[in-house]
């Protein structure tokens, strides 16, 4: 019964992250903003969604992929949002060249 | 239906306003809303695995978020080049 509870408030918690998130990215104004909503989707809720697993399974194989797709993620969504953000900000400066030519951005070229 | 199953189906419901954003927003904004999807996909992926006692499925999700990373940076690299 106390299992139960916990995987549905787990579970709960995950997809009440997932929608707040998913609105957040459709209300925000520019992808800077949007992109803030994007890492409790790739950090918090696969955290929870895994304990959920755990707690519903216990230590089995099953969990064990769980934990290692949870672990894929955590690992990967920050270099992804660093690249994500480096991309707008290039593409805002006018291009690949010009952000290696000015990384400034103070519009003079070398 | 287990609460695993209800969860996968209420994720999937955050796809409609991301994929709102995805086809109406710009560029980059989309490239956003796209890498939200895929972080969604996968947790529905784990979460019905779990759901239909399929351990074998789990790989579905796995390989969906070892592939995000490297889709993610594809666009990235590419749009930050091309306009």
């Amino acid at each position: 019964m106390a299992r139960a509870v916990a995987v549905d408030v787990l579970l709960g918690l995950a997809v009440v992250v997932v929608l707040a998130c998913s609105a957040g990215v459709l209300l925000m104004r520019d992808a800077y903003q949007k992109l803030h909503y994007v890492t409790p989707v790739s950090m918090v809720a696969p955290v929870l969604a895994g304990l959920a697993v755990l707690v519903q399974s216990g230590w089995t194989a099953a969990s064990g992929q769980a934990w290692l797709v949870v672990a894929i993620m955590l690992i990967t969504s920050p270099f992804l949002a660093h690249a994500t953000v480096r991309a707008i900000w290039i593409r805002e400066q006018g291009g690949a060249e010009r952000a290696t030519a000015d990384p400034a951005g103070n519009g003079e070229r070398r | 239906m287990t609460a695993f199953v209800v969860a996968a189906i209420a994720m999937l419901a955050a796809l409609i306003p991301l994929g709102v954003v995805l086809c109406r927003a710009r560029v980059m904004s989309a490239v956003v809303a796209y890498e939200a999807i895929s972080s969604v996909a996968v947790l529905v992926l784990m979460l019905l695995a779990e759901a239909f006692g399929r351990p074998g499925e789990f790989e579905l999700a796995t390989v969906l978020a070892a592939l995000l990373l490297s889709s993610g940076l594809v666009f990235a690299r590419f749009l930050e080049r091309w306009r």
